[in-house]
């Protein structure tokens, strides 16, 4: 494949452009590269059709980027697809306390969730800790003009001045984006919120925290039905919490939840008023022979994805991603190791807390390719029909012009080949947690700390 | 012995995690202070296992490390438990953690009778190996404490954790109850001998009950003013915040293991 190489530099919060392509099914990897530097990103999704990407930051913000089509005959002479720009910036959480407990509440954003699209304007949830927020995006293009009692600055006219009655017309203006708070879900959860999911009924949504898992109705906010409670009675007996939680793409009446002990639990709300029971347990039995201090917590999943098709399930636990088939509750149908090295380092990455990073796992758009986080700023990308998995880097250093993204490989023995990168060298402070795949293309984004990487499958027209 | 040395080091690190998540802005973290103390339990049980068996994760010792730790955690048993828990290595104050562990997880609720007979079902199972360790443990705190002494690490944790004094009665009941306990249990378990753990049992001896009471009390208080009042409402079972205490249910165990640790340590400086 050719590369067709364009680069833009924006300097608004020195957000570069850099055109490059990206990884299609053999392994070639072509990128189309955005960067945008803010707060540490906390969480990215893309919506529906793929044509706003949504992030979240520490510091509480949401920032929308909007995908821009270009002329049709443009595109298809140079290639190029439309590329991601700010769209929106938004405070959507503040810092706040709970007075009651002495507690500070951060505003961190740990899940964005974009609405299905009904009208003309875009829906969102975004939560924090303790609260979850419905905003609209609303667009607006025109503005009435030719007031008969104001002018074009709003003043107010001399009435003397008035001599013939004018009805206001729409003329076009600039593109303003509006972003409101229309609900707010408080005051539903003790503990940490850690997933959000809307339902496939487009009505309801559910929010879980570490111990619940409640479900709302979009337009009721003083008012949430709790769905799983695994809260003992005896705190001192508790032995799991809840660590994501996901409705079914296709069944509105199933969801599936996680543990910290790496099981899997489908729930039927058919079945109950209240799913503590669950229909189905997905849980893999532990290897003794690689039983260590840290297995507990290399064992708790931290994400868990439903395919597009809905019959997989997709998890990330420490140092692996795992495809389970909804049919099958012994065991996982498929295990990815992401970065097997560093189960020698357990200890140290306890140490440095490093252990405790939940990393994201993502389906392709045709839920043949996987892909998650790892360190060193590397993601790690999993043919489900080959089997082979590809490590590739979102570093702004090693992406140069008209360069097809080679691989890279962490050397854990063997021949050692120009440019591996030692497991020692790694760098544990950049770390992939964040990433989102658009639901209809090959593009995909990656968060690295503050930075936010858009990477794009361009495949050159003349070569076809 | 470098198992043992590692499991040290995993539990220090693991105290001192729950320790600082309680200043991590955010509140506390329900699911990493679980991990954590997941983490701490079973470096704790590899550290005593380790002392007799002389080897990690011996299978049969682990298992019955097990069943002894399951079996505690009826309320009933559980702090007379871990008074005579067999694995008591002489020079460590896990012991002591774990007693305070066991009895602040059931909320304090200590039944003298229960103890007592739960003792000697237990010593009744122990091998003679585990009635040496029960031995060291005999009579007063104070013996357990003094073994405490040569290891400078667990002096260490207690430097990290030291605090004012501050008063926490809730405390006081259990702590006593449990020395109490400990009292009788030594006195009827003389099976089974260290000549080692004899003599530094002895040397201890010196000590009041009534002072290895007090320090425990008040060290107990340390302890709980280094949590906040978020443990003593715990203990009183205070609805308020029952629900911020069961945040940190996760820290609980490591809470009482601290709160032992640290007033082992301060009687050790002391004496």
């Amino acid at each position: 494949m050719h590369l067709i190489l364009c680069i833009c530099i924006y300097t608004y919060f020195c957000m570069c452009v850099c055109f490059f392509f990206f990884f299609t099914e053999k392994m070639n990897t072509n990128l189309f590269l955005s960067f945008f530097v803010a707060d540490v990103i906390s969480t990215v999704e893309f919506n529906q059709t793929g044509d706003l990407l949504a992030t979240g930051d520490k510091g509480g913000r949401v920032v929308i980027f909007h995908r821009e089509t270009e002329s049709k005959s443009e595109s298809e002479e140079l290639g190029e697809s439309g590329e991601y720009n700010v769209y929106s910036t938004f405070q959507s959480h503040e810092p706040d306390f709970d007075y009651l407990k002495s507690l500070e509440i951060e505003e961190k954003i740990n899940k964005i969730r974009w609405l299905p699209q009904q009208n003309a304007a875009h829906f969102l949830l975004s939560t924090n800790d303790k609260t979850i927020k419905l905003w609209k995006v609303s667009e607006r293009d025109k503005r009435p003009e030719g007031y008969n009692l104001k002018d074009e600055e709003g003043r107010i006219k001399d009435i003397s001045t008035v001599t013939s009655l004018q009805v206001p017309v729409l003329k076009p203006t600039d593109l303003m984006v509006e972003v409101r708070p229309r609900r707010i879900f408080a005051n539903g959860h003790t503990y940490h919120v850690n997933s959000i999911s809307v339902n496939s009924d487009g009505e309801t949504y559910l929010s879980a925290d570490d111990l619940r898992i409640n479900m709302w109705h979009l337009d009721i906010t003083d008012r949430s039905f709790n769905i799983v409670d695994i809260k003992p009675a005896n705190m001192e007996d508790l032995t799991e919490v809840i660590t994501a939680a996901e409705f079914h793409p296709q069944h509105c009446h199933l969801f599936v939840y996680s543990s910290s002990k790496g099981t899997l639990r489908l729930c039927d709300m058919r079945e109950s008023a209240l799913c503590d029971k669950h229909s189905k347990i997905f849980e893999e039995p532990e290897d003794p022979g690689n039983r260590s201090f840290f297995s507990e917590i290399i064992s708790s999943v931290s994400d868990v994805k439903f395919s597009h098709s809905g019959r997989y399930l997709l998890t990330r636990d420490y140092l692996t991603v795992k495809v389970w088939d909804l049919n099958m509750e012994k065991g996982p149908v498929e295990t990815y190791q992401v970065h097997e090295y560093l189960r020698g380092k357990l200890c140290s990455l306890y140490e440095n807390d490093c252990i405790f990073d939940k990393f994201e796992c993502v389906w392709n758009s045709t839920d043949s390719v996987i892909m998650t986080g790892a360190y060193n700023s590397f993601f790690r990308m999993f043919d489900r029909e080959t089997g082979r998995g590809v490590t590739l880097e979102a570093w702004r250093e090693s992406s140069k012009p008209r360069a097809v993204l080679r691989t890279r490989r962490v050397y854990t023995g063997g021949r050692r080949r120009r440019g591996d990168v030692g497991v020692d060298s790694l760098d544990f402070s950049k770390k992939i947690l964040h990433m989102a795949w658009h639901p209809a293309e090959n593009i995909i984004a990656i968060a690295a700390t503050n930075n936010l990487y858009i990477f794009q499958d361009r495949v050159n027209a003349e070569n076809q | 012995m470098e198992y043992k040395v590692e499991a040290h080091r995993i539990m220090s690190i693991s105290l001192g995690k729950i320790y600082n998540s309680r200043v991590q802005r955010g509140g506390i973290k329900l699911h990493k202070n679980l991990l954590v103390s997941l983490v701490l339990r079973s470096a704790r049980q590899v550290y005593l296992s380790d002392y007799y068996s002389g080897a990690c994760l011996n299978a049969a010792q682990s298992q019955r490390e097990g069943n002894e730790w399951e079996e505690k955690f009826p309320p009933s048993t559980t702090e007379c438990d871990r008074v005579q828990s067999p694995e008591e290595p002489q020079q460590d104050a896990l012991p002591e953690k774990e007693r305070e562990y066991r009895e602040n997880d059931d909320a304090v609720k200590s039944d003298q009778v229960d103890c007592t007979s739960t003792l000697q079902q237990e010593q009744n199972q122990n091998s003679s190996l585990d009635s040496v360790t029960y031995v060291s443990s005999e009579t007063r705190p104070e013996t357990i404490i003094v073994p405490k002494e040569s290891p400078s690490d667990s002096t260490e944790e207690a430097e990290r954790d030291s605090t004012p004094e501050a008063n926490g009665e809730s405390h006081q009941p259990p702590e006593k109850h449990v020395c109490s306990n400990r009292k009788r249990s030594a006195d009827e378990t003389e099976s089974g001998d260290s000549s080692k753990k004899r003599v530094k049992v002895g040397s201890s001896n010196a000590k009041e009950d009534e002072e290895a009471e007090e320090m425990d009390t008040s060290n107990v208080s340390n302890l709980i003013t280094i949590f906040g009042s978020g443990f003593s409402g715990l203990l009183s079972k205070d609805g308020a915040k029952a629900e911020s205490e069961a945040e940190d249910s996760g820290q609980i165990c490591c809470d009482q293991m601290l709160k032992n640790l640290n007033p082992w340590s301060t009687a050790i400086v002391a004496f």
